[in-house]
């Protein structure tokens, strides 16, 4: 008897303990501790409110009015800007979204502590979900304004998020990648679930990105608090599946830590591909593990280059934020710096017309430099190159060669050989070839294998008669960044080339300052606004077939601009940019004019970033932003 | 040269080598690729890149495998090169200058610090050393190689007078002369402010010296340059209203004109959209006005920062406008049985009543309104040093609001309701602000500054704003500059804000182009240098700027500006002046560090 006890006893014990640790396994797998990044924003840690909230807003006609509290008859119960937006009218979400979007129009308060992740995925996918998720814990908790907010003061048990991805296998961003997704948000029981479901992981990313938008901080609520729609239901994809944000970091250097910046926006934005053009005549920052030549002569100085692992960092940053990095080292023009030591090595010269003057003669902008087409040593350190940038970005579905405003000139005057001058009547034609030769490298160092979506910028080589001569339609892209009424964009797509747009006239973004140097004009003057950026639709403007469009990219130059003044310069306009190339409104080509709601969701959006450690610049006087519609 | 981000302040830090010698903390935009010359290298590197003198030219370059003869820095190089070369020193002196260019090392622990002037100038020189230890002391004790012993920094004002005013001298001297170990340098002013003056130019003698582990500054064995400004007005307008500033951005900025010798900030603190400025004795102001009580300055936040810019020697002009600009704020007077203050307030659709939503202009025919306007007087008066300047506003009266408003029309019953009569009320405002701004002050020697307006057209102005009593700010384009000689001629006073070359907003909105350092520079204010012209203000409209972008707007353009109203050079940007102004870029920074 007293052996069958303890035996029952035993079993018990066994089993309780199984329970034990099946529920702390799941609680562990299923509950990520909120980690608050509370150094991204000022946070007022003793808060005192000497007086009551002085505005209020009423939803009237679909649109918040700020009334003076001592006015308005329904005083008692004061309601915040922020909470007004969310329950009237607007959706508040930038970009947005394609498919049907209900909303409802009450609100639940939560604290971050609530918040869980559950998914049904299996792995690889489920490991970058939960990193996924805890970058959606942070965007919650960059809306946190006080620290020592009522914790405890909570309509809901749980803020379960329920995240569902179909093809767990799909880790990397390729262009046929599926970035839809849908979220149901309720009530249930007393707790909240919002329900995820998307093919993949990087539609499921853009459904946590949509849910950290339908919560909001409440500043009125006794000493302020996190809330959430109560009940929403989103459905939605993108327009185009290549929506990207070009940086230069090459005429002045930005840091690793600058960015990570840009990559945080581009998330909030649902932007997915960061070209990031390396390296130009100026400099060359880039560390390449098998030629670190390039950076020892052409970096701006030892704390200005960014090592292999900056690179493979940023790469996994970008990723799990559902952005891919193309990385760009540009040929054979924007090259000289950096190229200078071939003839200490018994290369010869690699590059030629380096830092020669005047500039004028031989290059756009100074300094100038390019390739030497002649010099054999140059393929060979270009198919090292190719092989390393692959490696660095895991990207052999993209490649990006550079490849625009080579100076025929500097090559006439300074091609040693008189055969290789003489040889060609048009240098074209030896461009051409170097172009061919860079090419075949690329396939060498990317195993044999062709790369599918090879993008040069558009230039003299990609007009026609060079085009069709030079670059092979079935896998050359050409980003198209001529002015839109240039015949640039619709002769390639006649011709029957893919391209990406990325019109100067619309998404230069650091166009609009004045001349830098002393000679030469302020090509791309003037400033483009974020309505220029947003009201640019070529494919509508010049009756383009979209089958052609493989996307858009906003680009920044950085001649004038360094991490100074980088998240000014870029944000809120990528952002403006983001939801053209995402949810593609129809443009009104009579008058040009932009819905009230556009207006209303930026200025969130502007906010939004701002909280996050963004220095978006401001859209207008916070006047308007405090009285929707009032300013237009 | 290491940069990075630090979030929590949203600022950048830029420390010039690997010891950290000077970081700064403003943001500021670029003024050209980083190739044009201000890299520098981390001393703990063997540096690659040093710069040489051409003495032909007189230009530094950078070079890869430099000689001994070459420089670790740009900015020793530029101290030391050619004949013509300017000492670094920004705005450029206008009197007198001679140099013996040859290094000296100063370790700054060896400073010592001696004050002569009359007893009410001994706090303001205790402020003034106080800043200049401020400024150098990140730079951590180490070694120097050969450093002099003993360096004095002999401060001498001249004249009591502490008091910041239009009319107050600026000038100094400063004098540097090494004997033996001993490094003098004597600093005369005429006033305390001149003394600070010298002061910041000596700043900008001192360099960092880069090599090794040295931890010390460099400066030229003897120098001598007298100098005092073309013009006494030299401002910087920021607005408060359309996007609401932090004291601590205001500083930043306070720091940057010290920095550039500038000497006005012109506060725009109210509009249409907020009123941010807490009054004791009119707290509506801020209940109705304010975007959230947080957004409010409080007296002693002005308090504060009118003391913090008078130790920088900068001024602080604070501008109630009126009657135009005016809507938030003024809500409140029916409520408290006095009328209405202000009518069109946000009034829709804002095209038909204002210029910029919302709308919004003060009441001319209340009679409240001026005793409304004498407490305000009153109690912002109270807050900055009397500075014998206030600003009156007076831009952009929108006839249309007036005349589509009951009570005003009313009042004119009997007259044609013709833009002169409209003028006249607009003229009569101003007359009975004034008068309050007067009673609420005692006396009347305070001169009020406007903006150019209708009323200010040649023809019509000395009916409306006696030169005794007013200075014009003018911001009319610069193809408009016959405004100015019209004023000129009848005897006003005139302060300049070229719309076309210093507003700072334009480029962002509108077909207004954006301005590069080189159009502000090339500004010429005017043709002669009249004793009328008290001088100019470069104008930060705040529509399109708030704490987090407003830095690189301002600067370093201001800094540009500020060089035409210090020294009204005759030359041009193209002249050597552009290879100093991209490291002045960098000098602002570092004189703006710590604005926390």
């Amino acid at each position: 008897m007293k052996q069958g006890e303890l035996r029952r006893a035993l079993v018990v014990v066994t089993l309780l303990c199984i329970f034990l640790f099946i529920y702390l396994y799941w609680q562990q797998s299923s509950k990520l501790a909120p980690t608050l990044i509370y150094n991204y924003k000022h946070v007022y840690s003793s808060y005192r409110r000497s007086r009551p909230p002085q505005w209020t807003w009423r939803c009237v006609n679909q649109r918040c009015e700020r009334r003076h509290i001592e006015g308005d008859a329904d005083a008692a119960a004061p309601v915040s800007l922020a909470t007004c937006s969310m329950l009237c009218g607007s959706t508040q979400l930038w970009p947005q979204p394609t498919g049907p979007v209900t909303l409802g129009s009450r609100a639940v308060t939560f604290d971050h502590g609530r918040l869980a992740v559950e998914t049904t995925t299996g792995q690889p996918a489920r490991a970058l979900l939960v990193k996924a998720f805890a970058i959606f814990n942070d965007s919650v908790a960059s809306l946190i304004e006080r620290k020592d907010y009522a914790r405890d003061r909570t309509d809901v048990r749980r803020f379960l998020v329920r995240v569902a991805v179909e093809h767990s296998d799909v880790v990397r961003l390729r262009m046929s990648t599926n970035e839809s997704y849908s979220i149901v948000l309720r009530a249930v029981g007393g707790d909240m679930v919002a329900n995820i479901t998307a093919k993949t992981f990087f539609g499921a990313r853009h459904g946590l990105e949509t849910l950290s938008q339908l919560i909001w901080w409440d500043p009125y609520a006794d000493g302020g608090a996190l809330k959430v729609l109560k009940v929403a239901t989103v459905q939605d994809s993108p327009a185009f599946a290549y929506r990207g944000l070009m940086v230069d970091t090459a005429r002045n250097f930005m840091s690793v830590e600058s960015l990570k910046r840009v990559l945080v926006g581009m998330s909030a934005s649902k932007l997915n591909v960061f070209h990031w053009h390396l390296t130009d005549s100026q400099s060359f920052p880039l560390v390449v593990p098998s030629v670190p030549q390039l950076a020892k002569n052409g970096a701006y100085g030892p704390g200005m280059t960014y090592a292999p692992e900056d690179v493979r960092e940023l790469v996994e940053f970008a990723r799990v934020r559902g952005i891919r990095v193309v990385l760009e080292v540009d040929t054979p023009a924007h090259a000289g710096n950096g190229w200078t030591w071939g003839p200490q090595e018994g290369l010869g010269e690699l590059a030629v017309c380096v830092n020669e003057r005047p500039w004028s003669l031989y290059c756009g902008e100074p300094p100038c430099g390019q390739l030497n087409p002649e010099n054999p040593n140059v393929y060979d350190i270009l198919e090292k190159l190719y092989r390393d940038l692959i490696d660095l970005s895991g990207e052999d579905e993209i490649f990006h060669i550079g490849g625009d405003e080579v100076n025929l000139e500097c090559w006439a005057q300074h091609l040693q050989k008189a055969s290789t001058i003489y040889n060609y009547t048009d240098l074209h034609d030896l461009w051409g070839e170097f172009t061919l030769k860079a090419l075949g490298k690329l396939v060498a160092a990317n195993g044999g294998k062709r790369i599918p979506y090879v993008v040069v910028w558009s230039s003299k080589l990609s007009k026609r008669p060079y085009v069709t001569k030079y670059l092979e339609k079935s896998n050359v892209v050409v980003q198209s960044w001529g002015a839109s009424q240039w015949p640039d964009t619709p002769d390639l797509i006649a011709d029957g080339y893919r391209v990406i747009i990325s019109h100067v006239d619309a998404w230069y973004l650091d166009c609009g300052f004045g001349r830098w140097r002393e000679t030469g004009e302020a090509a791309c003057d003037p400033y483009r606004p974020w309505q220029t950026v947003y009201n640019h639709r070529p494919w509508q403007q010049l009756r383009l077939d979209k089958k052609y469009i493989v996307g858009g990219e906003a680009c920044l130059w950085s001649e004038q601009l360094d991490e100074a003044s980088l998240d000014a310069r870029l944000w809120p306009r990528a952002s403006a940019f983001a939801e053209r190339v995402w949810t593609d409104p129809q443009l009104d080509m009579a008058t040009y004019s932009i819905q009230e709601d556009v207006y209303t969701r930026l200025s969130t959006h502007r906010d939004r970033l701002a909280a996050r450690g963004i220095g978006a610049e401001a859209l207008w006087p916070t006047w308007c932003t405090q009285n929707p519609g009032m300013c237009l | 040269m290491y940069k990075w981000y630090t979030p929590k302040l949203r600022v950048w830090k830029v420390c010039h080598n690997a010891e950290l010698i000077l970081c700064s903390t403003i943001q500021s935009s670029r003024t050209g690729p980083t190739y044009y010359g201000i890299l520098r290298v981390p001393a703990r590197y063997q540096a690659r890149w040093s710069w040489e003198c051409d003495l032909q030219t007189s230009n530094c370059r950078s070079t890869l495998n430099g000689n001994s003869r070459a420089h670790s820095t740009l900015e020793l190089c530029q101290l030391v090169c050619g004949k013509t070369n300017y000492l670094n020193v920004w705005p450029y002196p206008t009197g007198a200058i001679s140099s013996i260019k040859e290094i000296v090392l100063i370790a700054p622990d060896t400073i010592q610090f001696v004050h002569k002037g009359p007893q009410e100038t001994e706090q303001f020189l205790n402020n003034v050393t106080a800043y200049f230890r401020d400024r150098i002391k990140t730079l951590v004790p180490g070694h120097c190689p050969t450093p002099l012993n003993h360096v004095t920094i002999a401060l001498n004002s001249l004249r009591g007078d502490v008091s910041l005013t239009l009319d107050q001298d600026e000038s100094y001297t400063l004098e540097t002369q090494a004997v033996g170990d001993t490094l003098n340098i004597q600093i005369f002013g005429e006033t305390v402010f001149g003394v600070r003056h010298g002061i910041e130019t000596l700043l900008q003698l001192l360099v960092p010296y880069e090599e090794k582990d040295a931890t010390c500054f460099a400066t030229l064995k003897s120098v001598k340059i007298k100098d005092k400004p073309v013009y006494r007005h030299r401002g910087l307008l920021l607005d408060s209203a359309r996007n609401y500033l932090s004291t601590t951005t205001i500083k930043k900025n306070i720091d940057g004109m010290a920095a550039s010798k500038l000497n006005v900030l012109h506060w725009h603190i109210t509009d249409s959209q907020s009123f941010p400025l807490q009054l004791p004795n009119l707290p509506n102001m801020t209940i109705y006005g304010a975007y959230s009580e947080k957004q409010t300055y409080k007296p002693d936040d002005i308090r504060d920062i009118a003391e913090y810019a008078k130790i920088r020697g900068v001024r602080i002009l604070i501008e109630i406008d009126g009657p135009s600009h005016a809507g938030s704020g003024w809500q409140w007077g029916p409520q408290a049985g006095l009328g209405n203050l202000a009518v069109c307030i946000n009034q829709h659709p804002w095209r038909s009543y204002c210029i910029q939503p919302p709308c919004g202009q003060l009441n001319p025919t209340n009679p409240h309104l001026y005793n409304t306007l004498g407490t305000l007087f009153k109690d912002v008066t109270g807050m900055v040093p009397d500075i014998n300047l206030f600003h009156l506003g007076g831009d952009e009266v929108y006839i249309p609001c007036w005349n589509s408003t009951k009570e005003i029309i009313d009042y004119l019953k009997g007259k044609p309701r013709t833009e002169k009569t409209f003028f006249d009320l607009w003229g009569k405002y101003h007359r009975k602000a004034l008068e309050a701004y007067d009673l609420a002050v005692g006396h009347n020697k305070t001169s009020a500054v406007v903006w150019t307006s209708h009323l200010t057209d040649p023809e019509v102005i000395q009916k409306y704003f006696p030169k005794e009593r007013y200075i014009i700010q003018t911001w009319v384009p610069e193809s408009s500059n016959d405004l100015i000689t019209s004023l000129l001629k009848l005897g006003y006073r005139i302060i300049i804000s070229t719309k076309d070359k210093w507003y700072l907003d334009h480029g962002f909105w509108g077909n207004t182009p954006f301005y590069t350092w080189r159009n502000v520079y090339e500004n010429k204010m005017y043709d002669v240098v009249d004793p009328g012209i008290l001088g100019g203000e470069v104008c930060m409209w705040g529509e399109l700027v708030d704490d987090i972008n407003i830095e690189p707007r301002v600067w370093p353009r201001a800094a540009a500006a500020a060089e035409r109203l210090w020294t009204n050079p005759r030359r041009d940007s193209k002249s050597g002046r552009y290879k100093i102004f991209c490291p002045q870029r960098e000098t602002v920074e570092e004189r703006n560090s710590r604005g926390n």
